[in-house]
């Protein structure tokens, strides 16, 4: 089937899914305990502002009514409103959203921009000194609890040697809004103070979030592209005196992209999460921090919202992933 | 003659040299706070946030006032005030020619919407004003407060957070019955020195200087409220100079800080107090005896003395010392496990045998410490301890559904009368968030907090305080842990700075300047 | 897949035990798994003896001594109430290994059934249980765990609780695809047509064979699902006082991190430690267990 037909079938399978995703989101914040009224209402509420302010709130129609009422606001983009903030989650998500995307694309870009290299080079030097040290970083990427890791690095380059600078995005004044991701918006608006001190800040956190990510890539390129060695067609072309470096290049990097691709989607929703470790420890302010204050604080509306727009930017990255294997290998498309 | 012109020469001098030196509170100047909480509002009717309370309190002014560094009263936007002589009738005698940050005029009518969006929105700080029944507007600048029944500490009501008096302005901003809430949630109101220019969530809020304030102008232009999430973050952040000024930092961090240079740590005494809610309603602790022996074996000093390296003292009964109508003679426990054991025993638990549970909050991280010593202590004398931790939401609801053993707790008065103490902590119609968090029930107690209130004569009151303080004590209604004292940290250049106990987390930004 | 196809029983069981001798020759040659398996033997022999070698118990409280720096009294050094952090990373390896056995042990015990099931059935049971799947790993894990996590109350059976509800999804897959493969095979269908009983046939033939990569899943797992769980410790959700958790430790020694180092590094050391034995035990696993690999271009 061709391109275009493999994608639309793509996206309708998606459908169920979504609603599963959503289904699951509002049970679970059903479970939360502590009556969400209550906390609406606060401390000092008479029992009559607390009823009245459930029934504004439709919380005392039966809970399928309620989910249908939830999907019908979701498709016009109405995620409810913050108990906390009182302001529209939606309004909430859009403010910290972009915070979390810089981190989490830098953290991405610094895994395969690094990544891959590397791999190439402890495939082509195997078991030799470099291999192994990079296989020994990668063992100990995949293993390492990023708070921690993130603690370290922050005791060592800002606390006590001062060389980066501390926790948040930016130290002085942010840049004029354009996209609310900081390094693009100090390049469009030419704040280069700006576009220095977001950068600077941004290479612990996105270090710390893609180790893990850039250890898989590390290993994944490796091992594909030694899989691609062993191949015939690569002995004969090396038989026919191709040169080393073409060699390498053109036949085994366009075969070994495949799995590393997987590796990259998938790791997608390992960044997500880890984002939420990293922006608490590196005081980020993003939609992972958000997550974790509103489930402190029981605001569910503000949980139903982030979670599922998190869960929604995993399947649509996961459905790029399958799209881009269709564009490159048109025998997967079934 | 020519001596005293002389005389008079040199003082002039003087005073002009010293005004120059003085003036040397410049333009251009930026005060960075360090917050560690987020605000969630910037409306003063619906905040009972301590951290949005300071963004929020000097957008604002009040009818009434605290005096500069005390808890006394003084005129604010009222000039004068006084109480009818059965004490149900306030009259407020307004100032005149005062504007909103919006332009309209600040008078009679204004405080009458103010109170009625106030009691109107019946959100957590109209709780406050419970005991007023309505207002009524005599005239373009006075207006009257008709109260319930009187009620003792009323007028200092006037001076709290929720006194904060908001514009009518607001309703050009209202949307289905809101009272203009989703507006005032993101901007200020008042007429206050400050007014609230920028709020980025997650970021920081900027207070701007009102430059058309009709008293004396602030010194700051900009205060910048910044949020710092991390303790720690913060700590390091004052060190490099990066934030002026912050507060709610752990005592041990504070501890280290003190001696680094060009870093000023104040601290003093608050009424601020930690305490242990204990549920009279659950089995074991509905036993005076039980909670009397709790009482007696905590080991106090090593949670002054250890967890909060001294800075902090034992409470001494329900009413902080510094109050008025703290009773200094009231009974303090002490450790004494030999009396807690027998104590046990004649409720007829020799040597325990059961167990507690006790809640703690993450966001209050002194408390996990204490419980783990109350723990230990409790176990000395066969009382097993479960801590529980869970999220602040979480964990007021359930001292509100009454659905816990023990509970940690902390309060701080909002009025400066010891009524915050004894009516909120004792009265059983209070049961729950309220302030009743034991769930006590004593109706010798109720009649004594109850008249109280309404009690105008001053020996009286104290008479009855100290009755209410006694019972408390030795009903064990509650574990009278410690009172904290204050403490913030600040950089050598930030001056002006005054303490009041009133206004704890409220540093007075108006009277702040900074010199380098 | 391996399968031994025409033999008989006994001959396809004592073919399999020089499988396992062969494998466990392989694993003892590569430097690597040994060190795993150390690791690994090293941590369980630390939850076992727990009581005989940590110095202290891990609750006491010495107050006077609180955040004393690593001594030859407390190697470790000590926390903010005064209590032995050597004896409490030691404590700790009980609740590490209880997580990970719990949740892997659940979460095979769980998918694999629900796997079997919907591969050798087929039809709408097999829809209904891989949709499910789908919508479950739609979500990044620490998300939606955080999400139950939270709803259900903090404590450490809730986040195993959490966990195991996320994770079973992977080996129902993993069993699923296993058993779509085993179906088709001659002499499965020859008995199923003959009219054997449907348990028979899959305790003994597809149920056997599922074994190897449900294996390896597991042990590749086994690091991730305690990093998992320490994060959700770290962020707040799980171990609650006094439990000598590693990630709750390493989250209450964050503010003391930059006066007394040592509350919040060893945890995590003891964390990675562990996790590299899993990963490397896993690789193990991997290289030997995994026929394709075994049999591929290497």
């Amino acid at each position: 089937m061709n391109l275009l037909t493999y994608i639309v079938k793509r996206v309708f399978l998606i459908v169920p899914i979504v609603l599963g995703v959503l289904a699951i989101t509002f049970l679970i914040s059903h479970i939360v305990p502590g009556d969400a009224a209550q906390l609406m209402a606060g401390p000092r509420a008479t029992p009559e502002i607390i009823e009245r302010i459930r029934h504004e709130h439709g919380l005392d129609r039966p809970l399928y009514v309620q989910f249908g009422v939830y999907i019908a606001h979701v498709f016009r983009g109405d995620l409810g409103k913050s108990i906390l903030t009182r302001r529209p989650v939606a309004a909430d998500i859009a403010d910290y959203f972009p915070a979390t995307f810089e981190l989490t694309t830098t953290a991405l870009l610094l895994a395969v921009i690094v990544g891959i290299p590397l791999g190439i080079v402890s495939a082509v030097q195997k078991d030799r000194i470099l291999d192994q040290l990079s296989r020994l970083t990668s063992v100990i990427g995949v293993s390492m609890p990023i708070f921690w890791l993130g603690l370290l690095l922050m005791l060592f380059f800002y606390m006590r040697l001062g060389l980066l600078p501390g926790p948040g995005r930016i130290t002085g004044a942010s840049p004029s809004h354009i996209t609310g991701l900081f390094v693009l918006d100090s390049v469009l608006t030419g704040d280069w103070r700006a576009l220095g001190d977001s950068l600077l800040h941004l290479v612990m956190p996105a270090f710390v979030l893609g180790y893990a990510v850039l250890a898989r890539v590390v290993r994944m390129t490796r091992s594909s592209m030694l899989d691609v060695f062993g191949q015939d067609y690569i002995q004969t072309a090396r038989a026919k005196g191709l040169i080393e470096r073409a060699v390498i290049y053109k036949h085994a990097l366009r075969n070994a992209l495949i799995p590393t691709l997987t590796v990259v989607g998938l790791s997608y929703g390992e960044l997500l999460g880890g984002a939420v470790a990293t922006e608490l420890i590196f005081a980020w302010p993003g939609m992972a921090h958000y997550v974790v204050g509103s489930m402190s604080s029981l605001d569910f509306p503000a949980v139903m919202g982030v979670t599922m727009v998190i869960a929604l930017i995993y399947i649509l990255v996961n459905l790029l992933v399958d799209i881009s294997y269709a564009f490159i290998d048109p025998r997967i498309r079934y | 003659m020519l001596k005293r012109l002389l005389v008079i020469f040199l003082l002039t001098a003087l005073v002009g040299i010293f005004s120059l030196t003085t003036s040397a509170s410049p333009e251009g100047q930026t005060l960075i706070f360090g917050a560690t909480g987020e605000l969630r509002t910037l409306d003063p009717h619906v905040s009972v946030d301590n951290n949005a309370w300071r963004a929020i309190y000097y957008c604002y002014d009040r009818l009434v006032e605290y005096e500069l560094g005390t808890t006394e009263l003084a005129p604010g936007l009222a000039e004068s005030w006084k109480v009818s002589p059965g004490g149900l009738t306030y009259t407020f005698y307004l100032r005149k020619g005062i504007k909103f940050i919006d332009g309209t005029p600040f008078n009679a009518e204004a405080v009458k919407f103010n109170f009625d969006r106030l009691l109107g929105m019946a959100l957590a700080p109209s709780g406050t004003f419970g005991f007023i029944d309505r207002v009524d507007v005599v005239a373009e600048y006075t207006v009257n407060f008709i109260l319930k029944e009187p009620f003792a500490p009323g007028v200092s009501a006037f001076a709290t957070d929720q006194g904060n008096i908001v514009g009518p302005g607001v309703m050009d901003h209202e949307v289905n019955g809101d009272w203009g809430q989703d507006w005032l949630t993101e901007h200020s109101a008042g007429t206050g020195p400050f007014y609230v220019e920028e709020w980025t969530h997650g970021v920081r809020v900027v207070l701007a200087r009102n430059d058309d304030y009709w008293g004396e102008p602030a010194k700051l232009e900009k205060v910048v409220i910044k949020y710092v999430p991390e303790a720690a973050d913060l700590r390091m952040l004052l060190e490099t100079g990066e934030v002026d000024i912050g507060e709610k930092l752990t005592v041990d961090q504070i501890e280290a800080m003190k001696g680094t240079p060009g870093v000023t740590v104040f601290e003093a005494p608050s009424f601020c107090c930690h305490y242990v809610y204990m549920n009279c309603q659950k089995p074991y602790l509905n036993d005076v005896r039980v909670r009397q022996a709790i009482s007696y074996a905590v080991n106090y000093d090593g949670i002054i003395n250890d967890l909060w390296r001294g800075t902090a003292t034992q409470m001494r009964g329900p009413v902080p010392m510094g109050l008025v109508g703290h009773d200094d003679t009231v009974f303090q426990y002490q450790q004494d496990l030999d009396k807690a054991k027998g104590l046990l025993a004649e409720a007829g638990y020799p040597g325990g045998g059961f167990t507690l549970r006790i809640m703690v909050a993450p966001v209050i991280p002194e408390w996990r410490p204490m419980a783990l010593v109350i723990q230990e202590s409790l176990a000395q004398i066969g009382i097993k301890v479960e801590i529980e931790s869970y999220a602040w939401a979480t964990l007021r609801d359930k001292l509100d559904k009454g659905d816990f053993d023990m509970s940690h707790g902390y309060w701080t008065p909002d009025y400066a009368d010891a009524d915050m103490f004894t009516w909120f902590w004792f009265n059983s119609e209070n049961w729950g968030l309220a302030g009743n968090r034991s769930w006590y029930k004593n109706a010798v107690m109720d009649e004594l907090v109850t008249r109280s209130r309404t009690e105008v004569d001053p020996d009286r009151r104290l008479g009855l305080f100290r009755g209410i303080q006694w019972i408390g004590t030795s009903d064990a209604v509650y574990l009278y842990l410690l009172q904290t004292n204050y403490q913030i940290v600040m950089r050598d250049w930030v001056r002006g700075y005054v303490y009041n106990p009133m206004l704890l987390n409220m540093p007075n930004f108006p009277d702040m300047y900074i010199e380098k | 897949m391996h399968l031994s196809t025409l033999e008989s029983d006994t001959k396809r069981r004592s073919s399999r035990d020089s499988e396992w001798r062969s494998a466990f020759r392989s694993l003892r040659r590569s430097p690597l798994a040994v060190l795993g398996l150390v690791i690994i033997g090293v941590l369980v022999v630390l939850a076992i003896f727990a009581p005989l070698l940590a110095p202290y118990s891990p609750t006491t409280m010495h107050l006077s001594e609180r955040l004393s720096p690593p001594s030859s009294k407390y190697l470790f050094g000590t926390d903010d109430v005064g209590r032995d952090i050597l004896s409490r990373v030691i404590y700790g390896s009980r609740i590490s290994l209880r997580i990970c056995t719990l949740v892997v042990g659940l979460t095979i015990g769980i998918g694999t059934i629900l796997g079997i099931i919907s591969g050798y059935w087929g039809g709408w049971i097999d829809e209904l249980i891989m949709r499910i799947s789908d919508v479950f790993l739609a979500f990044p894990a620490l998300i939606l765990a955080m999400a139950i996590a939270a709803a259900l109350g903090p404590s450490l059976e809730n986040v195993i609780l959490a966990m195991v509800v996320i994770w079973w999804p992977r080996y129902a897959r993993v069993t699923r695809g296993q058993v779509l493969v085993l179906r088709e095979i001659d002499y499965i269908v020859a008995a199923r047509a003959v009219g054997v009983h449907n348990r028979r046939i899959i305790m003994r033939h597809i149920l056997p064979n599922c074994i190897s990569p449900v294996l390896i899943q597991a042990t590749l797992d086994m690091g991730e699902v305690l990093l998992t769980a320490a994060t959700l410790s770290f962020i707040g959700f799980g171990a609650q006082p006094p439990t000598p958790e590693w990630g709750a430790m390493i989250s209450l020694g964050r503010n003391y991190l930059r006066d007394n180092w040592w509350y919040a590094t060893f945890p995590g050391l003891a964390i990675l430690l562990t996790v590299i034995g899993f990963n490397l035990l896993g690789d193990a696993a991997r290289d030997i267990l995994d026929p394709r690999l075994r049999h591929g271009a290497r």
